[in-house]
């Protein structure tokens, strides 16, 4: 019995990795995972200061960390979280520890100033890590040390039940209340957090095609049901809350630089129509005090490839990183707070 | 340590490599094994180690004198330290902010403001289980069913057992603490058996349980909303469905450890949803719970000897505390007081019209089968529910054919209705045997073949490390 399970178990197993390698254009990528944050997350508590990242994807993405530490000889602490409301962990950052070093804040602003509490599932990201258990932690790094960096297949968006839900032959269902699909597979990611675009959303135009059509079907779906003058003053108490989180590290030594990253085509439309930055992006950037930097405001930080239009292709990265952080040293040094975290 | 974990994998690969080396005395592998038992509960909450050596100090000290005190009112007293020991430790983690949210509720009804104090007490895991197990073997030696055990080593192993510390079967002292005297004869096939017990434990616990149906099961438990009564239904028998397969897929994986290392634990489910009416349910489900209970709870308030009247009233006291024993709610008593009345019910027909050929007919059998199932899923709505307002909602809307809003897509519906249509025709062909001649009479290349099948299927879910359900009791 054992002999024919084994012989069966790793045949299987094997043909399921040459298919994802060949078919689906999978490589070894480590896990975007609540243990691969947590471990990010604990450098905060264990290098007095440097540079860290809070947001959503798009910082994630666009930010190349490698470059970053040849600029400035610093690593940044990657924390931003896919589709993820960073005002929580801008809070937990202020509040919660010592940090005094540079925290860079994404803002995209459907999900910075999101109506929703605790806006997608990647915000308990942060109650796991205040929850890890010694069994979470081995997990953890024996998963990404002897599985993860050698199994193609083992990828969130090629689990079994994630292929079976999104196959393309389950009928409509009448009535059914609205269902946003699930986002596809956009990226890989290193031991550091770096999150680059996966090559086939760059170079297969289908698999592009699918990832732009989830993007439309989220820009079309009606926004949250709340009234408009509700919604500025939900917005009026996310800038109350920032102000005091800047203020807290700023006490402390720290300082704060709220960062709007490139969109394109018809995200930047929905984003220009629905988050004018007169009315969100610079209230905010006024209303904490902390410094600033909106992609629209520099020629350098415009004309990148977004393949699927929120996100930078891997390859423009390094010259986004070196663009972007002249700017950042600008907006700190121009009120009078140059930082040597930035090699200034 | 979660059995659905690469930490678990690693560790009981270690845990067997010492087990079975040729160089250690048997003494030695009992102290690895019990020092490995408690690395596996402190990877959860390295202090709460501290009372597992409570509860093993209490019931030690107690189960001793007992057998040796000389007054009945001496026994009495060790076995009341023992209980009071154990269900305070029960009392205090589990069920303190469910008292005081109680009292804070009956004070304001009697016009009385009073605030509790904030209740900030993490539960242990597995704590309503050992605690159980524990007092059982006091409570053994003072009914006189059995001596206490004379090596502390033994006893401590027995407490402490990590395959079935946390989440059962809830052992009995006489059914393990023998199996440690000596080392286990050695048996052919035995560590394959269990190793293959794993595999269909984790299956049943990553695929079908967190895999196909926890995602229909959270989307209509969690909406906030009345529901159409197709999707109320589908996300109870998604539960029905995945509450089996959750706690089963423990428990035998549970039972597949212990094997490979070559103890024997009691079977815990028996297919319970082929079950024909609800004592047969109860003798299907949670065993080692609903034979804890029979033995220690329900046959010491008199059973069934004290006439027609105190039997109906002991079974709703037993199973009213069984309710309470899954969790501190209300949600939970009313899911006991449900199956108190179901047997209830079941008893008072059984003596006023009994068994005639109508009822020993096999439709009727089948049918009484369908009603059972269908009543037990009107008690997992109890269960699941997180109030009472989201459990009439779905009670509302399941019983009245209710229209409301639809949450769950085709691919949802399709996954839970195939899903428990296999399950309930494995649990009816399963019925009346076992699995272990099901497997030697498919022979070792079709089981393998299946066994094989369960790996890959574990493997390619890639599951979630989702905690059991059962550990939140």
């Amino acid at each position: 019995m054992t002999a024919v399970t084994l012989a069966v178990l790793l045949g299987t197993i094997a043909a399921w990795e040459i298919y994802c390698r060949t078919a689906e254009w999978l490589r070894p990528s480590l896990r975007n995972s609540d243990g691969l944050w947590a471990i990010t997350r604990d450098r905060i508590d264990r290098e007095d200061g440097g540079v860290a990242i809070v947001g959503s994807s798009r910082v994630l993405f666009d930010i190349n960390l490698a470059t970053w530490r040849e600029l400035t000889g610093g690593l940044p602490i990657q924390l931003a979280l896919e589709g993820t409301n960073p005002a929580p962990f801008l809070t937990h950052l202020a509040q919660e520890t010592s940090f005094k070093g540079v925290l860079i804040v994404g803002v995209t602003e459907f999900l910075f100033f999101s109506p929703v509490p605790d806006v997608d599932d990647r915000y308990k990201t942060l109650v796991a890590f205040k929850q890890r258990t010694p069994t979470d932690r081995a997990s953890q790094w024996l998963s990404m040390n002897l599985f993860e960096p050698f199994a193609a297949f083992y990828d969130p968006d090629f689990a079994l039940f994630t292929i079976l839900r999104r196959q393309p032959w389950w009928p409509a269902r009448d009535g059914l209340r609205l269902q946003l699909p699930a986002v596809r597979k956009l990226a890989n990611m290193d031991r550091n957090r770096q999150f680059l675009m996966w090559d086939r959303v760059e170079r297969d135009p289908a698999f592009q095609k699918v990832a732009r059509d989830i993007w439309l079907a989220y820009l079309s779906a009606p926004p949250p049901p709340i009234a408009p003058g509700t919604f500025m003053q939900h917005v009026q108490g996310v800038i109350a809350q920032a102000q005091s989180d800047v203020a807290a590290i700023r006490a402390r030594g720290g300082e704060v630089v709220f960062l709007r990253s490139p969109s394109a085509g018809p995200f930047l439309e929905l984003e220009h129509a629905a988050f004018p930055r007169q009315q969100f992006f610079d209230p905010l950037v006024k209303g904490t005090g902390a410094a600033g930097v909106h992609f629209e405001d520099f020629a350098d930080l415009q004309g990148f490839e977004l393949p699927e239009w929120s996100h930078l292709a891997a390859g423009q990265t390094p010259a986004y990183t070196r663009a972007l952080v002249p700017h950042l040293r600008a907006a700190l040094a121009s009120r009078g707070t140059p930082r040597r975290e930035l090699g200034q | 340590m979660l059995f659905n974990s690469l930490t678990f994998v690693a560790f009981f690969a270690i845990v067997l490599g010492l087990h079975f080396a040729p160089f250690l005395s048997w003494r030695t592998k009992k102290v690895l094994l019990l020092l490995e038992s408690y690395l596996f509960y402190a990877a959860w909450n390295p202090p709460f180690v501290v009372l597992l050596w409570l509860s093993t100090a209490v019931d030690w000290l107690a189960a001793k004198r007992i057998d040796t005190a000389t007054s009945a009112g001496a026994r009495r007293g060790w076995m009341l330290v023992s209980v009071s020991a154990n269900l305070g430790i029960l009392g205090y983690f589990k069920y303190g902010e469910f008292l005081l949210g109680n009292w804070t509720a009956l004070m304001a009804a009697a016009g009385i403001e009073w605030h509790a104090p904030a209740w900030d007490i993490v539960l242990p895991v597995g704590i309503s289980f050992y605690t159980f197990q524990t007092m059982a073997y006091s409570l053994d030696v003072y009914l006189g069913r059995a001596k206490p055990t004379g090596s502390l080593l033994d006893f401590s192993l027995f407490v402490t057992f990590f395959p079935q510390l946390v989440a059962g079967p809830i052992v009995r002292p006489a059914d393990l603490v023998p199996q440690f005297a000596r080392p286990p004869v050695r048996v052919p096939g035995r560590l394959a058996w269990g190793l293959a017990l794993m595999v269909l434990g984790l299956f049943e616990k990553v695929v079908i349980a967190d895999g196909a149906l926890s995602p229909a099961a959270d989307l209509v438990y969690d909406a906030k909303t009345t529901l159409h009564w197709t999707d109320a239904w589908l996300g109870t028998l998604a539960f029905s469905g995945q509450i089996f397969c959750d706690f089963a897929g423990y428990s035998t994986t549970a039972i597949g450890a212990s094997l490979a290392l070559g103890f024997s634990l009691n079977d815990n489910f028996n297919y319970p949803y082929a079950a024909v009416g609800f004592s047969d349910f109860w003798r299907r489900w949670h065993i080692s719970l609903s034979t804890w209970l029979r033995d220690y709870l329900y046959i010491p308030l008199g059973g069934n000897r004290m006439g027609a009247s105190r039997t109906y009233i002991n079974l709703m006291v037993t199973m009213l505390l069984g309710g309470l024993w899954h969790g501190a709610s209300w949600t939970f008593v009313v899911w006991g007081g449900l199956h108190g009345t179901y047997l209830g019910v079941e008893r008072y027909l059984q003596r006023t019209v009994g068994p005639t050929r109508l009822t020993q007919a096999w439709m009727f059998q089948v049918a009484l089968a369908m009603l059972t199932y269908f009543l037990v899923n009107v008690t997992w709505v109890f269960f699941r529910a997180a109030d009472f307002a989201t459990a009439w909602r779905l009670i509302s809307s399941m019983l009245t054919l209710g229209s409301g809003a639809k949450v769950l897509n085709a691919a949802s519906i399709a996954q839970v209705v195939v899903t428990i249509a296999a399950m309930l025709v494995v649990h009816g062909l399963m019925r009346e045997r076992r699995l272990e001649d099901v497997a030697a009479r498919a022979g070792a290349v079709v089981t393998g073949l299946v066994v094989a099948v369960m790996a890959t299927a574990v493997i390619v879910s890639q599951g979630s490390n989702n905690a059991f359900i059962y550990f939140q009791f």
